[in-house]
């Protein structure tokens, strides 16, 4: 009998044969990892094949739920998808939230695991125990939106659909997986399922789960809804993440065309505050785009989704990472243009950061004279527009080439473009600015999923104003380390980190909120234990696929050239003091002085 | 005075609270403090160090040799201030620091200002800490004769105010002006707290409050709070000039600092 939450065991789908098999998970796995991107991760590990191509058959693609999910405790209804990524070529972890989540465990498992290559392009059903293929030639070139209207249309009523857009059938590498409108977006995971000729994967319900304390668990789920409503999630839910992009232009953490500035021109007129501030209800003015509508995910009380419409009339959800990297990344401050851009991305089914992260690389590329593009400039709507339509579908050597990434497209330009390449592990670089937040920088240099502002949230450090954010030290390294841990255990519980503020004791709370759920007596020490588990879990699957000690950096670009502050300031970041950042962040984790773990580390991790 | 000048009430702060507030927001090493041996001390900015006096009654010699002494191996320059300068400005401090990062030649940027050399707002060399020590141990108690023994830069008014930011924001060079009697601290408490400039940002900018910018006289950060009614609660950080970032409300401002109030949870 599992854990209360827990099915106790993981569908082992093989989409070459159209087989699958159950693979029992035993409670020490499950209370070591939890669930998402912990369990998700110890998964990869057993299932894969070391040294695979992540875009082979042999590569597994895992949906991976957790113990919360289809409790009631709030912004719980989320899924990791785990893969090894075709950016990075070590593990991604990619959350998202929608009912897929829940109808995907109730299939009765806490994962669903594919592997292997369909004959054709298909849609793997999954319905309770039950698994097929379907042929999706009738779904080829569809948007992933599209192809999930059409399929629920098809099956009838209970289904939930997870599916890739046109970029993932063309094996982009920074492709997304969507659902309900929400995507699975970083690393490439719609290349994986792309290469597994996966249109869709479609769940639905077959089981039910129960808490192992349904009424503590409905005490505390009543406690955190009435906690999701107050200031700590105010900014969320009254703003969205957009938010951010003037406060990063203040402080001079916003990253602008490619990297070569800190703060950016257009900002005002792309995240204007001077409107839109009325009654949450009443739509307001973001110069040329309008607010239409808040939403939710399913099970969330916080509704951070703020969805605009330009001008032209086109919808997307608007959000800081989408904004910054197809605007001031780009060096474009239309909002109507990184509207249409960020729509765009939704509907071929890509990553906006890593499009926005290439494409930058790409203008600066131009400007230089280093790629044959002279249409593609810094600023240039138009020109932003094109080559996501020319990457969506690798329909000119342009598009094909940026739809390998920043990294892999500057090995390919030579002539220094690399040492532009604005990505950790060829992962592109979100929209935080390490010359002017040492934390994050060391957060993004070492994180194993590359350049990645979720599963190290270094940042808060740096906006703290508990340290000098532009003196990296001891300090920052801690902090680092700190905000890995509590990523780690969200991520693997899963809650939404917009959630995180509300917590003031959040290991032991957690802890509680587990004990709930699973009838575990959890601490918040074995929480903390967990936490460094799944960090070095992560490490020791990148190690097996070839991680080196020199993936764990930054682009040189950020290390050799210094910005200037309003202030007079002068922020450097350089080789040195990132070194010396790196080893104090080894010392703290118990690695060797190359970043590799122990045996102690080894054996407490049960992968072998 | 009557009084000890360090605890003198300063905007809710103290004279030597507001003093090592503004050299850390100027310097980017450690501040130090230097006391009489037992001295009580005002709160103090979160990092400040203090040293102890090891011989009362020595004047600024003493106290230049004891704080250079304990900054040796934590910075290479240092600016040494008296605890008596409420107008002290963050661009007085870093034009002088400069003459000393500018040119290794120099050991000493000695401001000569409102018509009196300056020993106690310049900036030193650490390396001077030995001599210094010895001066004092000879009981050779004036700068000068330190300033005897080294290379030394002065720089007068107009030098000063070749600056453009030091000259716009402190066109008097009222920076040097200090405390010695009741009615000098009389007459620089009745003068209005600085003109800053406020912004706020996310939520804060939201209902009643326009993001700004507001033109308010505050000499702490949370005075500028206090000036547009922002809770400056742990919800809450503020920026100062875009630059550094800090919750502690008796952070102190300077005439022409910006002010961005921002929610805690910028990011992600």
């Amino acid at each position: 009998m599992p854990a209360g939450g827990y099915f106790g065991r993981a569908l082992v789908a093989d989409v070459t044969s159209g087989t699958s098999q159950d693979l029992p998970l035993p409670d020490g796995v499950l209370r070591g990892y939890i669930g998402g991107s912990g369990l998700g991760t110890w998964l990869l590990y057993r299932l894969g094949t070391p040294g695979a191509d992540p875009l082979g058959p042999q590569a597994p693609l895992a949906f991976v739920f957790s113990p919360l999910v289809g409790t009631s405790l709030t912004t719980s209804a989320k899924f990791a998808v785990v893969a090894k990524s075709p950016l990075t070529g070590m593990l991604t972890d990619a959350l998202a939230s929608s009912q897929f989540a829940i109808a995907g465990k109730l299939t009765g498992h806490d994962a669903i695991v594919i592997g292997g290559r369909a004959p054709e392009l298909s849609v793997l059903l999954v319905d309770g125990d039950e698994t097929r293929l379907i042929g999706a030639a009738h779904l080829a070139g569809m948007t992933a939106a599209e192809a999930d209207r059409q399929l629920r249309g098809e099956l009838g009523r209970g289904w939930r659909v997870a599916a890739i857009g046109p970029a993932g059938e063309h094996g982009v590498r920074y492709a997304t997986i969507s659902h309900d409108g929400r995507h699975a977006g970083r690393g490439g995971l719609g290349a994986v399922m792309g290469a597994k000729n996966l249109k869709a994967v479609a769940v639905r319900a077959a089981a039910k789960v129960a808490p192992a304390d349904p009424a503590a668990v409905l005490a505390a789920a009543r406690d955190l809804r009435e906690r999701s409503f107050g200031p700590a999630t105010a900014k969320y839910r009254e703003l969205g993440t957009l938010a951010n992009l003037l406060v990063f232009n203040a402080i001079s953490a916003l990253p602008t065309r490619n990297f070569q500035a800190a703060t950016f021109e257009g900002a005002t007129e792309l995240a204007d505050q001077t409107s839109g501030n009325g009654p949450e209800d009443v739509p307001g003015d973001v110069q040329g785009m309008r607010r239409v509508a808040r939403s939710s995910c399913a099970s969330c009380t916080i509704g951070c989704e703020h969805i605009y419409r330009s001008r032209g009339g086109k919808k997307a959800r608007v959000e800081y990472e989408n904004v910054f990297a197809l605007g001031p990344m780009c060096g474009v401050g239309d909002p109507d243009a990184v509207l249409a851009a960020s729509a765009r991305c939704d509907e071929l089914g890509i990553d906006t950061i890593s499009a926005g992260g290439t494409i930058a690389w790409a203008m600066e590329c131009a400007e230089r004279g280093l790629i044959d593009a002279p249409w593609l400039r810094f600023g240039d709507s138009a020109a932003l527009l094109r080559v996501l339509d020319e990457i969506g579908g690798r329909g000119t050597p342009l598009g094909s080439l940026l739809a390998e990434g920043s990294r892999r497209a500057s090995r390919t330009v030579g002539a220094g473009s690399g040492s532009f390449a604005s990505h950790v592990k060829g992962l592109e670089m979100p929209g935080y600015e390490p010359r002017t937040m040492h934390s994050m920088a060391l957060g993004l240099a070492v994180n194993a999923r590359g350049a990645d502002h979720n599963r190290s949230g270094a940042y808060e450090a740096d906006l703290s104003g508990g340290l000098d954010r532009l003196d990296g030290g001891d300090a920052h390294v801690a902090a680092a380390v700190e905000t890995e841990d509590r990523a780690a255990v969200m991520d693997s519980l899963i809650l939404c980190k917009f959630l995180r503020g509300v917590f003031t004791d959040p290991f032991t709370e957690w802890a509680g909120l587990l004990s709930g759920v699973t009838g575990w007596e959890v601490s918040g020490q074995e929480l903390r234990e967990t936490a460094r588990r799944i960090v070095m879990a992560k490490r020791v699957y990148n190690i097996r696929e070839g991680w080196q000690p020199a993936d764990d950096w930054l682009p040189d670009r950020l290390l050799d050239e210094p910005l200037t502050l309003p202030s007079g300031r002068v922020a450097t970041l350089t080789a040195g003091r990132l070194r010396a950042m790196i080893d104090s962040y080894y010392k703290l984790r118990g690695l060797d002085p190359e970043g590799r773990p122990g045996q102690v580390i080894a054996d407490d991790l049960g992968l072998a | 005075m009557g009084t000890p000048k360090a605890a003198l009430e300063w905007h809710g702060s103290t004279l030597l609270g507001r003093t090592a507030g503004i050299v850390a927001r100027a310097a980017s090493g450690p501040v130090v403090v230097v006391r009489a041996s037992g001295q009580d001390l005002p709160e103090l900015p979160e990092g400040t160090l203090i040293a102890e006096d090891p011989r009362e009654g020595r004047g600024p010699m003493q106290g230049i040799a004891a704080g250079l002494a304990a900054l040796t191996g934590r910075a290479d320059v240092a600016f040494v201030s008296s605890t008596d300068m409420p107008f002290l400005h963050p661009a007085f401090i870093r034009r002088v620091l400069r003459v000393l990062q500018d040119n290794e030649e120099v050991d000493v940027a000695l401001p000569v200002a409102r018509g009196y050399k300056q020993p106690l707002a310049a900036a030193y060399r650490v390396s001077l800490a030995a001599p210094a020590e010895r001066l004092v141990k000879e009981d050779r108690l004036r700068p000068a004769f330190l300033f005897d023994e080294c290379r030394v830069e002065t720089l007068d008014d107009a030098v000063l105010k070749q600056d453009q930011l030091l000259a716009t924001l402190d066109p008097d060079l009222d920076s040097v002006l200090n405390i010695n009697t009741p009615a000098d601290y009389a007459a620089a408490r009745a003068r209005p707290a600085p003109e800053v400039t406020v912004q706020l940002f996310g939520t804060l900018a939201k209902g009643d409050s326009a993001p700004g910018p507001h033109v308010v006289r505050a000499a702490t950060v949370g005075g500028a709070a206090d000036a547009l009614a922002v809770v400056f609660d742990r919800h809450v950080t503020a920026a100062l000039n875009g630059d550094q970032i800090t919750r502690d409300k008796a952070t102190p401002l300077a005439a022409g600092d910006s002010v961005f109030f921002l929610s805690a949870d910028a990011g992600g």
